[in-house]
C-alpha cells in the first residue's frame, strides 16, 4: 500500500474512519444513492433504462430465446433426416431451416450471449458502477434485437435466407438467388455486427479505464482477460464480414461487380473476406467461454489457479493465431500450395495455447478436493467434448484429409464438438454458477445434474455418429438421402440423441422458472467465491458498489484484509464512477456516466429503417442518414441525465451536495 | 474499535484530456475498427486487380484503345485542402487545451468550411474516375473506397458542426473541450487515411 500511495496524484487524500462511523455515513447516503441510480419505471422507463445489468439480462434472455428457436430448427432437421427419403420437410424449407439455424446460433445466440456476460460482470468484477458507455450499450442491444426480428420475420414470411450461414457467392449472388432472401441475411449481419462492435468498444473501454484502485492489469481476473481478448478480436475481425455483406448487398441491389467474374469480380474474394472474419469468430465465441471456466474451477477447487500468467498468454496468443487460420476453410479452392502449408501449420499451432490452458486447468483440479456442483460438471463435460473436437480440428488441418471430407457430416460433427463443447457447455456451467447473482435464487442442484447428463449423453449421441457418416461420404446440407447409402441407422441414432439433448435444455428452462418462483435464497456469495461480484448483494444494487473497493490481489475477496481501505468521495447525486489509469489503476477522474435516455432507441430505429428499407431501395440510406443524424444530434444535446433527475439541477448545484464534506478525516 | 483507511477522491477532476478520458479511448477504438475496415478494403482493391491485365481496364475507341487512368485534378486539390485543413484543426486542438474559447470557435468554423469544401470536391472526384460503380469490378471498388472515405468526411464535418454549435450557444466546459480534442484526433485520422487512399487510387495504376 505504502508505495502505491506515494505514486498517487496530489488530489487524493487519505484518512481513517472507524467501521461504525463508516456504516453510519453509508446508511445516511444510501437513500440518495438509490434515488440517483434508480431505474426508471413503466414501459417508457423500460425502453430508456441504461443499467448494464438490465441490458445484459435482456441480451441473455433474448439470445436464449434465439438459442431455443435455433434448437427447434435443429430438431426439425433431425426429424427430416431420421430416415431415408423422408418427406417431412420440402427441400426449399430444409434449405431455409439449415441457413436460419446456423445464422441464429452464430450471430443471434453465441456472440451476443458471450458479450452479455461481459456487460453484466465486467463492472462488477472490476469494481465499477456501470460500463463506460451505457447509452451506446443500450443502442447495441436494440440494434441486435432489430436484426434478430428481421431474420425471423423474413423466415416466417417464407423469405428466410437459404444459401447457408456463410452465403457463398455465386449461389447467394443476384444470378442464382433472386428475391430478397439473401438480402435479409446480409442486413441481419450488418445489425449483429454493429452490436458486436459496440459491445467490444464498451468492453475495452470499461476494462481499461474503470478498474478499482489496486486492480492492476496483473491482477485482472481471467474472465475479464478473456472478454478483453475477445473484444480486440471483434474489432479486427468484424469489419471483414461487414464489408463482405455490404459488397454482397450492393452486388444484389445496385449492380456492383465485386463478386461477378464476368466483370473482373471474384467469388473467392468473398470466401476470403468471410473467413477472415469467420475463423476468428469461432474464437470470439470460444474465448469468453474459457473465461467462464477459470472462475468456476477456482471456486470449486478452492485453489488459486495454476499458471495464471500462462493462461493469460494462451488467451492472447489464441487471439493472434486465430487470425492466421482462415484459409483452412478454403482448402477446396485453388490456393497456392505454399499457402496451404502455411495455414496447415498455423491450424496445428492453435492447439498449443489450447493445450496449455487445458493442462493448467487439469493441474488446478489435480489432487484438489473437488466440490462436484453442476457448474463444475459442465466444465468437466467441456474437457471431454472439446478435446475430441480439438482432435478432429487437428485432423482437418491436414489438406489431403480435409479435401476428402470437405462439406461432409464429419465437418458438421467437428464444428459442433468445438462450439457446443467449447462454448455451450461452459455457458450452461456459467448459468448455474451466476444465476444466483442475477436473481438471488439458487437453481436446483438435482435438476442441474439431470440437465447435465441429458445434455452430455444427448450431445454425444447426436454428433458422434456424424463423424462416421461423414467418413462414409454423407454430404452436409442435403435434405434427404437414399436407403441404399446405408446411412439410415446412424442418422436415426443422431435424431434420437437430438431429443435427449433438447430434453436437457428443457430441464434447464423448467429449473430456471422453478428457481425464480421457489428457489432457495442465495445470499451474496453462495459459493464462497473470490471475485468482486460476490461482494455485493444478489441481485446487485443498481449502483453496484456503494464504496468502490480497493483490490489487494488476484483473488480480491480471498485476499481482502479485515480493514481493507475503501474509496470515498464519489457523488451520491450524480451517476459518478471512478476512472483509473490503464496499467496501474491509479484513480484519475470522477467520471459522470450518462443515465437513461430515449435516444439510443431512436438511433437504433433509424439504423433499422436504413438497413431494412435498404433491402429494397438505395435511397433508404439517404433517408436513414438524415434520421440517424437527427437522433444523434438530439442525443448529443441532451443533458447527460436529464430524464433521470427532474429534481436535481446541473453542475453547480450538485457540486455542493457532494457529501464527502461530512467525511472529514477523523483519527480514531 | 477497528478503523479503515479512506481514499478520498472527491477532489479529482471530472474530465481530463487524452488517455484520462474514456471518451478518448472509445473514439480511438472506433478508429481502430475503421482502420481495419479500410485495410481490408485496400486488400480487396489489390485482390481484384489480380483479375485484370490492365488496371484500370482499357476502353475500346474507334481507332485506338484508351487506358482511362483516374484524372488527378480534383483528387489532388482535395488532398492539398485536407492536409492544409489540419492547420486550423491543430490550432483548435491547442486552443481547447488551454481553454481559449474564442480561438476554438474560429478554428472550428474554418475546419468546417474545409470539410464542406472537401465534400464538394469529392463529389467531382467520382466523375474523374472513368467508370461507374456498375461498370466493372474496378469501378465498384474505387467508388467504394471514395465513398467510404466520403462517409467519414461527412460524419466528421457533422461532428464538428455539433461541437461548434455547443461551444457557440452553450458553455465552453471541460467535457466539450475534451470532445474538441477527440474530434481533432478523428480529423487527423481522416486526413491520414486519405493520403493512403489517394496514393492507391490515383498513383498505383500509374506505376506498375
Amino acid at each position: 500500500m505504502s508505495d502505491e500511495r506515494a505514486k498517487q496524484p496530489p488530489e487524493i487524500s487519505t484518512s481513517t474512519i472507524s467501521d461504525e462511523e463508516l456504516a453510519e455515513v453509508m446508511e445516511r447516503e444510501k437513500g440518495e444513492l438509490e434515488r440517483t441510480w434508480a431505474r426508471p419505471r413503466g414501459l417508457h422507463g423500460w425502453l430508456i433504462d441504461t443499467d448494464h445489468k438490465a441490458i445484459a439480462l435482456r441480451y441473455i434472455v433474448t439470445a436464449f430465446v434465439f438459442f431455443v428457436l435455433g434448437g427447434i430448427e435443429a430438431a426439425l432437421m433431425r426429424i427430416q433426416l431420421a430416415r431415408p427419403e423422408n418427406h417431412f420437410l420440402s427441400p426449399d424449407k430444409y434449405n431455409q431451416i439449415f441457413t436460419v439455424h446456423g445464422t441464429t446460433m452464430m450471430f443471434l445466440f453465441a456472440v451476443p450471449i458471450m458479450t452479455a456476460f461481459g456487460i453484466y460482470f465486467l463492472p462488477l468484477m472490476i469494481g465499477a458502477r456501470d460500463v463506460a458507455f451505457p447509452r451506446l450499450n443500450l443502442y447495441g442491444y436494440y440494434v441486435y434485437l432489430i436484426g434478430g426480428i428481421l431474420l425471423y420475420a423474413g423466415f416466417l414470411l417464407n423469405t428466410g435466407p437459404d444459401a447457408g450461414w456463410f452465403a457463398y457467392v455465386p449461389l447467394s449472388g443476384p444470378a442464382y438467388s433472386p428475391g430478397k432472401r439473401v438480402d435479409i441475411w446480409a442486413q441481419m449481419i450488418t445489425f449483429t455486427e454493429i452490436s458486436a462492435l459496440v459491445g467490444a468498444v464498451i468492453v475495452i473501454g470499461t476494462t481499461f479505464k474503470m478498474r478499482a484502485p489496486g486492480m492492476t492489469l496483473n491482477r485482472l481476473p481471467l474472465f475479464v482477460w478473456a472478454q478483453l481478448v475477445t473484444a480486440f478480436m471483434v474489432i479486427f475481425a468484424m469489419p471483414a464480414v461487414m464489408l463482405a455483406s455490404s459488397f454482397l448487398a450492393s452486388d444484389r441491389l445496385i449492380d456492383t461487380h465485386f463478386f461477378n467474374p464476368a466483370e473482373g469480380g471474384d467469388a473467392i474474394l468473398y470466401q476470403h473476406l468471410f473467413w477472415f472474419f469467420g475463423h476468428p469468430e469461432v474464437y470470439i465465441i470460444f474465448i469468453p467461454a474459457l473465461g467462464f471456466i477459470s472462475p468456476i474451477i477456482i471456486t470449486f477447487t478452492r485453489r488459486k489457479i495454476f499458471g495464471h500468467l500462462a493462461l493469460v498468454l494462451s488467451l492472447i496468443s489464441t487471439g493472434f493465431i486465430g487470425f492466421g487460420l482462415w484459409v483452412h476453410h478454403m482448402f477446396a479452392t485453388p490456393i497456392p500450395q505454399m499457402g496451404q502449408s502455411f495455414f496447415t501449420g498455423a491450424s496445428m499451432m492453435i492447439a498449443i495455447p489450447s493445450g496449455v490452458q487445458i493442462f493448467c486447468w487439469i493441474a488446478t483440479l489435480w489432487g484438489g478436493k473437488l466440490n462436484f456442483k453442476t457448474p463444475l460438471l459442465f466444465v468437466l463435460g467441456f474437457f471431454a467434448i472439446f478435446i475430441l473436437g480439438g482432435l478432429t480440428g487437428v485432423m482437418l488441418a491436414s489438406v489431403p484429409l480435409d479435401l476428402q471430407i470437405h462439406d461432409t457430416f464429419f465437418v458438421v460433427a467437428h464444428l459442433h464438438y468445438v462450439l457446443i463443447g467449447g462454448s455451450v457447455f461452459p455457458l450452461f456451467g456459467a448459468f448455474y454458477y451466476w444465476f444466483p447473482k442475477w436473481t438471488g435464487r439458487m437453481l436446483s442442484e438435482w435438476a442441474g445434474r439431470l440437465n447435465f447428463w441429458l445434455m452430455f449423453i444427448g450431445f454425444n449421441l447426436v454428433f458422434f455418429p456424424m463423424h462416421q457418416l461423414g467418413l462414409h461420404g454423407m454430404p452436409r446440407r442435403v435434405y434427404t438421402y437414399l436407403p441404399e447409402t446405408g446411412w439410415g441407422m446412424l442418422n436415426l441414432i443422431a435424431s434420437i440423441g437430438a431429443f435427449i439433448l433438447a430434453a436437457g435444455v428443457l430441464v434447464f428452462i423448467v429449473n430456471a422458472v422453478w428457481a425464480l418462483r421457489v428457489g432457495a435464497v442465495a445470499g451474496d456469495d453462495p459459493w464462497a467465491a473470490e471475485s468482486l461480484e460476490w461482494a455485493v448483494s444478489s441481485p446487485p444494487p443498481h449502483y453496484n458498489f456503494h464504496n468502490i473497493p480497493v483490490v489487494h490481489g488476484r483473488y480480491p475477496l480471498w485476499q481482502a484484509p479485515e480493514d481493507a481501505p475503501v474509496v470515498r468521495g464519489l457523488s451520491t447525486t450524480k451517476r459518478e464512477t471512478l476512472v483509473t489509469s490503464v496499467l496501474d489503476a491509479q484513480p484519475e477522474l470522477r467520471f459522470e456516466i450518462p443515465g437513461p435516455s430515449i435516444w439510443p432507441l431512436m438511433v437504433a430505429l433509424a439504423t433499422g429503417v436504413t438497413f431494412i428499407v435498404g433491402i429494397f431501395t438505395p435511397w433508404a440510406f439517404l433517408v436513414g442518414a438524415i434520421l440517424a443524424g437527427g437522433a444523434l444530434t438530439a442525443w448529443f444535446f441532451g443533458d447527460p441525465n436529464y430524464e433521470n433527475r427532474p429534481g436535481h439541477d446541473t453542475e453547480e448545484k450538485s457540486e455542493t451536495v457532494v457529501p464527502p464534506g461530512e467525511l472529514q478525516p477523523k483519527e480514531v | 474499535m477497528s478503523t479503515r483507511t479512506i481514499i478520498d477522491v472527491s477532489e479529482l477532476p471530472h474530465h481530463e484530456f487524452d488517455t484520462y478520458d474514456p471518451v478518448w479511448w472509445g473514439n480511438n477504438f472506433l478508429l481502430a475498427i475503421e482502420t481495419s475496415m479500410f485495410a481490408i478494403l485496400i486488400a480487396t482493391y489489390f485482390y481484384l486487380r489480380q483479375n485484370f491485365t490492365l488496371w484500370p481496364p482499357p476502353v475500346a475507341q474507334l481507332t485506338d484503345t484508351l487506358r482511362p487512368l483516374p484524372e488527378l485534378g480534383y483528387g489532388t486539390a482535395n488532398t492539398i485542402l485536407l492536409v492544409l485543413s489540419c492547420i486550423p484543426m491543430v490550432l483548435t486542438d491547442r486552443a481547447a487545451r488551454r481553454g481559449d474559447r474564442h480561438f476554438s470557435q474560429i478554428g472550428l468554423v474554418i475546419a468546417i468550411a474545409c470539410g464542406v469544401a472537401a465534400l464538394v470536391l469529392r463529389s467531382f472526384e467520382y466523375a474523374a474516375v472513368y467508370f461507374r460503380w456498375d461498370s466493372n469490378a474496378y469501378g465498384s471498388v474505387v467508388w467504394f473506397l471514395l465513398g467510404m472515405h466520403m462517409l467519414h468526411l461527412l460524419v466528421l464535418t457533422t461532428e464538428c458542426v455539433l461541437v461548434a454549435i455547443w461551444i457557440f450557444t452553450r458553455e465552453f466546459d471541460m467535457k466539450h473541450r475534451v470532445d474538441i480534442v477527440t474530434v481533432a484526433l478523428y480529423w487527423y485520422w481522416v486526413v491520414g487515411i486519405w493520403l493512403l487512399i489517394y496514393a492507391i487510387v490515383y498513383f498505383t495504376p500509374r506505376f506498375g
